[in-house]
């Protein structure tokens, strides 16, 4: 016992010394990667408590930078957690444009979890160490959130996976007055909501397919075959007659959103007016309490896709100047992610109305994407081999594919085959015959960490081309009696607009404001047509038609990638101090000398 | 009735006393009043005026303390303003829980001027109250259904028609900058000739649009070129350009108009619609409490929208709005307040550096947003017209309305998008009426007269109103048309109107005349810091929404014995007849049929379009096991007509003579049934 003892506490000794080792006392040399401060895994998938937890050690790795706070409460009382990045000592949230990132609205489409539980920690442990990821963190704010639908995915970690896309408010699918009464249950107690088949020789609808043995395929008209299907898994809970008619869930937590929004009977799965489930309530108040947040990414599943919306023909394509914003990020974006395709909603899915970004669009004027994440090609993802799955004879084509797959590279954990069981309703049967619940929409797990890396560098790209205002050169020049002319050149370098034109039409984000702090008189105040030549050819100005001159509204907002020239005349000499206050794009000041 | 009299003489008494009078008077007076109405409705308030938000709320629990069997008070929510908004229930607790009853909801005073509303869903109140001894219809509605009052939606809107200034806000007091310009609430009304009225100004303008109308010198109408006329006015609200932006009013106080705000073709980024569909405390409440009553069968609104004075057209569309032109007028002359700043995109001010760079769309790489291929659904939208297997229910509602209430033309009314009564026909498929609860009274010369002040529409003439042309969804709020710059003189033309309708200026003005109601400011010069001298004059903001407060009790009682008709109508679901056949070997047939006793259908075409009208439930009390054959256990249909329709079941059942069965109806708008079947 005591030597036992003594060698748990020596034992407990050493591991405490080399946790506080610093790396450079070790006399030998390594020539490996720097050592990561948090050591999380990406080739897993974690529930939501696991999740929770991963943001809550990387906050406590990095207080200076990250916030972990709760947007609010789900319909079974889960928080809804988000992260805050920022970096204190180049300015409050609030003057910088933010990045939202959310991800799992529908229960089941998880990956996106990881992929922003990956973002917070990728920008963390590089920061200081890659250039670009340190200006991002300095010049930007970032909101992510891996979870906001967290009782969807609990029910899809805990259970077989089965109508996870919902979250759990109680909806009577089978309008028999009784809420969630009947679902399928797993009554061989493995996790997997399987597929039933009774044996019948000679007598069935069905047969073992002959080019794979997992599948059943139906016979021919006029043959016979050895197998008929009884549904899924599960018994009549509630004795009405029918099996697994009435599950949880029941609708789309993305049709609730206060954009194009429709009746139940318009758009199935909207509930019965927008913001009503909790979780969209909360995020809204979030987003609304954020005006700086000036990109949004929303991650789904599954097909290889960048959307932006809008979600329904109805609401009309984007304005020029907003779509060539969209196209410069999501064209690219297709290269940062081999097989995704950059799409409209409505044109490229399908017609989606009060879905999350056309609100985050259209109500609250930011540039919002939803990527789709993972595509079936990427199993087999070679040209060659693209090329060969064409073959029919191919080992590797059409459904094939996936037992190949299984087989050779995931070692048959992916399939559960048919086994015998004794049903209390069906007798003996077999069940099985079922692909387990991470297959398909999401990556092999292996996979995962480059699909995480990809997406969060398509993110960080539309990051990174949210507006950001400058305050450029100064001119000077006296042109009368005690009266000068003043340009000042303002540019937003980034492709997104400081107000998007949607925003503009809708007036939903606060105009930018230029003042003018100075004791002159203004004569006038005019956007002038082009600095370079003004003074040579005859100069074009457009004069600014408002009562206020020290405080100019541009209520569209500045463009992506421009320089514009205010010119203002004024009557008087000193300094001047000139702002560009800009909700999304910033706030820049400078100080003109005028004499 | 008695003292429905004496306290409507006694409030004339009382007008002539000074106020600090008045409060100690009246206090005597309820407990007079308190103790001479312990017989019946134990409601102290006077008919003959209208009520702040105080004096509504001790009316509401006035009825509910001395009617305990009758009447309970409840909150379905709180505003912004701390004020409650209260719900009165009204049903004679028996058999039937109430909350399983047909149930018809009266809500008022969405719109914060509109007063009359709110009284008028009081006195209905008070009639059902003081009938239930005497009047058997009264006693038959309240033993068997529910009234659900809601008499102010909107309690800190109406809170602002009873201070000194009068603006007619119709807006809650969510905060909103109305201009968009990041400061709130900066310019509200001025009363310019402190009258305690906020009316509008004209101006004297070589540039203006409008003119004085011709026909009658106290009205202004737009100058129609076609005719040679030349604009010599421009007319602005009254007040001051309190944040010198060049605009007038833009942004008063006072936030969403919450009959605005809910999801029948909700008015998108409009005016006072709100940041989104149903973001209003008050409209959330509501619509939670919607969802939460699905007993309610039917709902009559009082507010700024009509379907019972002139009914919906055969093709299912309501009547056009009647709009004041001089309100359009003056609310034009700040629509282009939230459009200031902009710069023209691409255009002078936005050539840049960059501009011709490899940033153009043609060089992006890629064709923009691939298409998939795959093919689209339909695109599917929702209804916008009444169906027209519901109109007749609209039809009859509004011949009775028009027997009791007298009313025959319209007052002022807008375009109903985002309005309540809307989404509960469009969206829970419920019979859904809306009436401003009063009309104009007009002399009998003034017939066939057109509409002035804009192109002639039907249903915006001088006669009875008759049905007109369905809204067109670009009118109502103030045109947000390109264009810019400020709207003070000579810094160039007004931009038109919002409203597609023709103003009902004359018309409203006869009515004002003939009952000589004091309506109308008439013109008068002041000082304007900013125009010089200009008039100020108008229309007064309460009289627009609401008639005198002498008129609440007759309405009160014609609205009152309507509502009372409503509850007649509901669908009335009953076992009509059971028969059992003894087939013999222990096998027994029953039939039954299921007849709908009342007028309406146990759903409109819009609740079963909608779904959201439950089926109605036939269920019959056995093991599943011992059906052999017809019916299930369990049956449901989608809706029955009234008038007796009937709906037949038929059943094939094992069971033993003696046996007893029960049949189970339920019906989620018609009430229960329940058959008790004795097999022999």
């Amino acid at each position: 016992m005591k030597t036992k003892r003594f060698l748990s506490v020596g034992l407990c000794l050493v591991v405490v010394m080399l946790a506080f080792q610093p790396v450079n006392v070790i006399a030998q040399k390594y020539f490996s990667d720097p050592q990561f401060k948090v050591k999380l895994d990406f080739n897993r998938w974690h529930d939501v408590n696991e999740l929770y937890a991963d943001m809550s050690r990387l906050e406590k790795a990095f207080p200076k930078f990250l916030k972990l706070q709760s947007m609010g409460k789900s319909y079974e009382g889960r928080d809804i957690m988000i992260m805050t990045i920022n970096n204190p000592e180049t300015g409050p949230e609030m003057s910088k444009a933010g990045m939202y990132v959310d991800a799992n609205i529908h229960g089941n489409e998880i990956q996106g979890g990881e992929v922003c539980l990956y973002t917070i920690w990728y920008l963390m442990e590089n920061y200081g160490r890659i250039e670009d990821v340190t200006r991002l963190v300095n010049e930007r704010v970032f909101y992510i959130a891996p979870c906001v639908n967290p009782d969807g995915r609990q029910w899809f970690m805990e259970t077989d996976g089965g109508n996870a896309r919902a979250g759990h408010l109680p909806v009577d699918d089978d309008n028999d007055g009784l809420i969630d009464e009947d679902g399928p249950d797993d009554m061989n107690g493995n996790g997997i909501i399987e597929q039933i088949r009774k044996y019948v020789p000679g007598q069935g609808n069905y047969r073992i397919s002959a080019t794979d043995k997992r599948n059943l395929e139906p016979v021919a008209f006029g043959e016979k075959g050895d197998y008929i299907l009884l549904g899924e898994e599960g018994i009549d809970n509630d004795s009405d007659g029918r099996v697994n008619e009435d599950d949880k869930g029941g609708y789309d937590p993305n049709r609730n959103w206060a954009i194009d929004w429709q009746p139940n009977y318009v758009q199935g799965g909207a509930m019965d007016f927008p913001f009503q489930l909790p979780e969209a309530k909360a995020e809204n108040e979030f987003l609304m309490a954020h005006p700086n947040i000036a990109g949004v990414q929303a991650y789904h599943n599954s097909g290889g896709m960048i959307l932006r919306g809008p979600g329904a023909e109805s609401l009309g394509e984007y304005s020029g100047s907003d779509v060539r914003a969209y196209d410069e990020i999501g064209n690219n974006g297709q290269r940062i992610l081999p097989f995704y395709k950059y799409m409209v909603i409505w044109s490229g899915l399908y017609t989606v109305h009060g879905g999350f970004i056309d609100w985050t669009n259209d109500g609250l004027g930011i540039m919002s994407f939803s990527n789709e994440l993972w595509n079936s090609s990427q199993y087999f993802s070679s040209p060659d081999l693209l090329k060969e799955r064409e073959d029919p004879n191919s080992p590797i084509s059409g459904r094939k594919s996936g037992s190949f797959f299984d087989d050779k590279l995931e070692f048959g954990d992916q399939y559960v085959d048919w086994k015998e069981f004794d049903h209390p309703v069906y007798g003996k049967v077999e069940m099985g015959g079922e692909w387990k619940k991470f297959v398909g929409r999401i990556p092999p797990r292996f996979m995962n960490e480059e699909l995480c890396h990809r997406n969060m560098a398509f993110t960080l790209y539309q990051a990174d081309e949210m507006p950001k205002m400058e305050i450029g050169e100064t001119t000077v020049k006296k042109i009368g009696d005690n009266v000068y002319r003043v340009w000042i050149d303002f540019t937003n370098k980034k492709v997104a607009p400081t107000i998007t034109a949607k925003a503009a039409t809708n007036n939903v984000v606060r105009p930018d404001l230029i003042t003018f702090d100075g004791k002159q008189d203004i004569i006038s105040a005019s956007w002038i047509s082009n600095k370079e030549s003004f003074d040579y050819l005859n100069p074009i100005t457009e004069l600014i038609d408002q009562k206020q001159m020290k405080r100019l509204m541009i209520r569209n907002g500045h463009p992506g990638k421009t320089t514009r020239t205010l010119q203002y005349l004024v009557k008087g000499n000193g300094n001047i101090i000139i702002t560009y206050d800009s909700v999304k794009g910033g706030k820049v000041t400078k100080t003109i000398s005028v004499n | 009735m008695a003292t429905l009299t004496y306290k409507k003489e006694a409030i004339v008494i009382f007008r002539n006393i000074p106020m600090y009078r008045r409060k100690l008077i009246f206090s005597t007076l309820l407990v007079l009043t308190g103790l001479f109405c312990q017989m019946n409705a134990g409601f102290t308030q006077t008919a003959g005026t209208y009520l702040n938000y105080d004096e509504l709320t001790k009316a509401v629990k006035a009825f509910a303390d001395s009617n305990k069997d009758f009447a309970k008070v409840e909150s379905i929510g709180k505003t912004a303003g701390g004020r409650e908004i209260w719900v009165l229930t009204l049903a004679k607790a028996g058999q039937m829980p109430v909350a399983e009853r047909p149930g018809l909801l009266i809500a008022a005073n969405f719109e914060g001027d509109h007063l009359i509303g709110s009284s008028l869903s009081i006195e209905i109140a008070r009639y059902l109250i003081a009938g239930y001894a005497t009047d058997e219809a009264v006693k038959a509605s309240l033993d068997n259904h529910v009234f659900y009052i809601m008499p102010r939606l909107n309690p800190d809107g109406a809170e602002t028609m009873f201070t000194a200034l009068k603006t007619g806000r119709k807006t809650n007091s969510s905060a909103l900058d109305a201009d968009n310009d990041g400061r709130l609430d900066e310019d509200g009304p001025d009363d310019l000739n402190n009258d305690g009225q906020i009316t509008v100004m004209r101006v004297k303008d070589a540039n203006g649009l409008y003119r004085i109308d011709a026909d009658e010198p106290m009205l202004m109408k737009k100058a129609d070129p076609a005719k040679g006329e030349r604009g010599e006015y421009s007319i602005y609200p009254e007040g001051l350009d309190n944040d010198k932006d060049g605009f007038i009013n833009e942004d008063p106080a006072g936030g969403t108009d919450i009959n605005r705000n809910f999801m029948h073709a909700y008015p998108y980024f409009k005016e006072n619609a709100g940041r989104y569909m149903v973001s209003e405390i008050e409209t959330r409440s509501l619509v939670e409490w919607m969802l939460a009553h699905k007993n309610v069968a039917m709902v009559m609104t009082f507010g700024e929208s009509d379907n019972l004075i002139v009914p919906p057209t055969s093709r299912g569309a309501l009547s056009t709005d009647r709009p004041l032109d001089l309100i359009q007028f003056a609310q034009a002359a700040i629509s282009e307040a939230s459009r200031v700043g902009m710069v023209s995109e691409g255009g002078r001010g936005g050539r840049g550096r960059f501009n011709m760079g490899d940033f153009t769309r043609g060089m992006s790489g890629p064709a923009a947003a691939e298409t998939s291929g795959r093919s689209q659904r339909p695109a599917q939208t929702a209804a916008t017209t009444i169906n027209t297997s519901d109109l007749e229910y609209f039809n009859k509602a509004s011949e009775k309305y028009k027997e009791l209430t007298g009313i025959k033309t319209q007052p002022v009314l807008r375009n109903p998008e985002g309005a309540f009564f809307q989404y509960t026909y469009y969206q829970l498929g419920l019979p859904s009426f809306a009436t401003p609860g009063w009309g104009l009274v007009l002399p009998a010369d003034t017939t066939r007269r057109g509409a002035r002040g804009g192109a002639q529409r039907p249903g915006a003439t001088d006669t009875p109103t008759t049905g007109g042309g369905a809204f067109t969804m670009g009118g109502g709020g103030g045109g947000r048309s390109a264009g810019g710059g400020a709207a003070m003189p000579g810094a160039g033309a007004q931009q038109d109107a919002g409203s597609q309708a023709a103003g009902i200026d004359a018309s409203y003005y006869k009515y004002l005349t003939a009952a000589k109601i004091n309506g109308f400011v008439k013109w008068q010069t002041v000082k304007h810091p900013e125009f010089g001298d200009v008039e100020v004059g108008g229309f007064t903001p309460t009289e627009i929404s609401n008639p005198p407060a002498e008129k609440i009790a007759e309405l009160g009682v014609s609205h009152a014995k309507f509502a009372l008709y409503l509850s007649t109508l509901y669908a009335e679901i009953k076992v009509a007849k059971t028969e059992v056949i003894n087939e013999g070997g222990g096998l027994f047939r029953i039939k039954a049929e299921v007849s709908n006793e009342g007028f309406l259908p146990t759903a409109l075409r819009q609740g079963v379009q909608a779904r959201s009208v439950k089926p109605t439930m036939v269920q019959l009390g056995v093991k599943p096991e011992q059906i052999i054959g017809g019916n299930s256990k369990t049956n449901f249909f989608q809706a029955l007509d009234g008038s007796g329709k009937r709906q037949k079941f038929e059943w094939l059942i094992k069971g033993k003579t003696g046996d007893q069965i029960d049949l189970k109806v339920v019906s989620q708008k018609s009430g229960t049934d329940l058959a008790k079947i004795t097999l022999k």
